[in-house]
């Protein structure tokens, strides 16, 4: 028995489970991070999305220079809501609404 | 390795003493005394070890001190330290849950999975939420609010990432009066010179204090978390150390470097298959082996040096470059026991207790991407790097940025790059004199 071949290592996603979402028509790189959980886990994509991205490049024939990143939301890294929330003095805490790619 | 590590206090794992340096990262106490599994995955509750030990992968999300998902390479060793595993039944030690991964062997698609008929699709809703999940709440509650507030950073110059082209663009931009402030995510600033062999903590230590001495006011342990576009005109928020600091700058810099990424082939989250920086900053900056037979996988000069540094350090070392011949699967359960490498002679197995996985680091341009930059994939600058002009502009005005995260160079390279970018981002503040 072949052992999973681990892209995510977050949400145990495998290479595998990216060939599946793109027999089922997932082609692109949001669509399979929402069909597999890929890049949702605590380190947000860090390790797994350009291998996400690079394996479309390779199952749809594009270069790998049309591949787009998924979008990037506050925060990247973990933190404490105890440290957002004791920000009191200076009004409101912050509120982006996640812009950007 | 000049200095051998000495424990000097203990830690307490699952209730049981290990023996530890304070203020080394507990992950390195816990593998140094012989513990190799420190956590098991979401999914198939497979085992892990670390793997980056620079705080991105979240392979080691450890109960430190009664909080839940603490990454065990961030959090410093001290005496009495309470560590335990989480995520498992009954134990860390007997995950019966591990059954998902046989039970699963081609993966799992939830997405088809008991949603017929309706009965049993409520049963196992309610078994899913009880496997799923991370950790449990902590044990206390923070203290009240009180009047602690957030910080603000007013400068001219703002650089995330202190490695070696976050602290030379400093070096290069300080002077004149110029407000500069510098923010690192680890405990200490030198980013990858921490961890390679040629040059190591001391090289990390002296760029950063003569950085210091420029007058740049570095802040270590500081994590830039966020750009919000919407608040004040736009401010970076930092996590310096538990307190929220909103930091404004006429110009920023990232100099974020790159993530360390595994190799695709099977049972390669195996424990024991480590980031080759973590190899690196194991031996270099912890005085800890991470195996007497580690294989080093990759043929980029880091692996080289790293696989020198090993051998010089009396280990048995095989190298595989990833090119001629690459590596399919990985043996061993909850710990790598060997390599099956295939070549241009056809399968062959190699024995090893560590494996150093030297791939190309993935440019961390997702700070930057928050911040609108534009970037393009490439695999040669090993993922989606910042596009930058001569001078290290970026597609945003104002904002630069240097070294690995516009695409891989390694340490001398980033180096230079972040000497040329600061030259350039002082240039720019002078024109608008």
């Amino acid at each position: 028995m072949a052992g999973k071949v681990i892209v995510c290592r977050c949400e145990d996603v495998t290479l595998d489970d990216l060939a599946h979402a793109t027999s089922l028509g997932y082609a692109h790189i949001e669509e399979v991070k929402r069909y597999t959980g890929l890049g949702t886990g605590p380190c947000q994509g860090k390790e797994c999305m350009v291998a996400c991205a690079l394996f479309l490049a390779r199952t749809t024939g594009q270069p790998p220079s049309e591949g787009e990143p998924f979008t990037s939301r506050p925060p990247i890294a973990p933190v404490a809501l105890g440290t957002l929330a004791r920000d009191g003095g200076e009004g409101a805490l912050p509120t982006g609404r996640g812009r950007g790619r | 390795m000049s200095a051998p590590r000495r424990p000097d206090c203990a830690v307490e794992l699952d209730g049981e003493a290990v023996p530890a340096v304070a203020g080394e990262p507990v992950a390195v106490s816990l593998f140094a005394a012989g513990v190799r599994v420190l956590s098991h995955s979401a999914k198939y509750h497979r085992p892990r070890s670390f793997f980056c030990l620079s705080g991105h992968c979240g392979a080691c999300l450890m109960r430190v001190d009664g909080e839940p998902n603490v990454r065990a390479c961030r959090a410093p060793a001290r005496e009495g330290l309470k560590v335990e595993r989480q995520n498992a039944f009954p134990s860390g030690k007997l995950d019966l849950l591990a059954a998902t991964d046989w039970l699963f062997p081609r993966g799992m698609d939830h997405h088809t999975m008991f949603t017929h008929p309706r009965p049993v699709n409520a049963l196992m809703q309610k078994v899913v939420h009880q496997l799923g999940g991370l950790g449990r709440l902590p044990d206390r509650s923070d203290p009240p609010l009180g009047e602690v507030h957030g910080e603000r950073v007013s400068v001219d110059v703002a650089i995330v990432g202190g490695g070696p082209a976050g602290l030379s663009a400093a070096l290069a931009c300080a002077g004149e009066g110029r407000r500069i402030a510098l923010f690192d995510e680890g405990d200490r600033a030198g980013g990858s010179l921490l961890c390679h062999p040629a040059h190591g903590p001391d090289a990390g230590r002296a760029l950063a204090d003569r950085a210091a001495e420029a007058g740049v006011a570095i802040h270590e342990g500081a994590s830039a978390f966020a750009w919000y576009p919407e608040d004040e005109g736009g401010l970076l928020a930092v996590d310096d150390r538990g307190t929220l600091t909103r930091v404004f700058a006429r110009r920023f810099v990232y100099a974020t470097g790159g993530f360390d990424v595994n190799a695709l082939f099977a049972d390669n989250d195996r424990p024991g298959i480590f980031a080759a920086r973590a190899v690196g900053a194991l031996l270099v900056r912890h005085r800890v082996l991470a195996g007497q037979r580690p294989l080093v996988l990759g043929d980029s000069p880091y692996a080289a040096a790293l696989a020198d540094a090993l051998g010089a350090a009396g280990c048995e070392v095989t190298r595989v470059d990833g090119v001629s011949e690459r590596a399919v699967a990985a043996r061993g359960h909850a710990w790598v026991s060997a390599l099956e490498i295939e070549g241009p002679a056809g399968l062959r197995r190699v024995k090893c207790d560590a494996v150093a996985v030297a791939t190309t680091p993935a440019p961390a341009s997702d700070l930057p991407r928050q911040h609108g930059v534009r970037v393009a994939l490439s695999e040669a600058a090993g993922g989606f790097a910042c596009v930058v002009d001569e001078r290290g502009a970026t597609s945003v005005p104002g904002v630069f940025a240097c070294g690995d995260v516009c695409g891989y160079r390694g340490v001398d390279g980033a180096r230079a790059h972040g000497e040329a970018v600061g030259r350039a981002v002082a240039a720019s503040l002078d024109e608008e004199r």
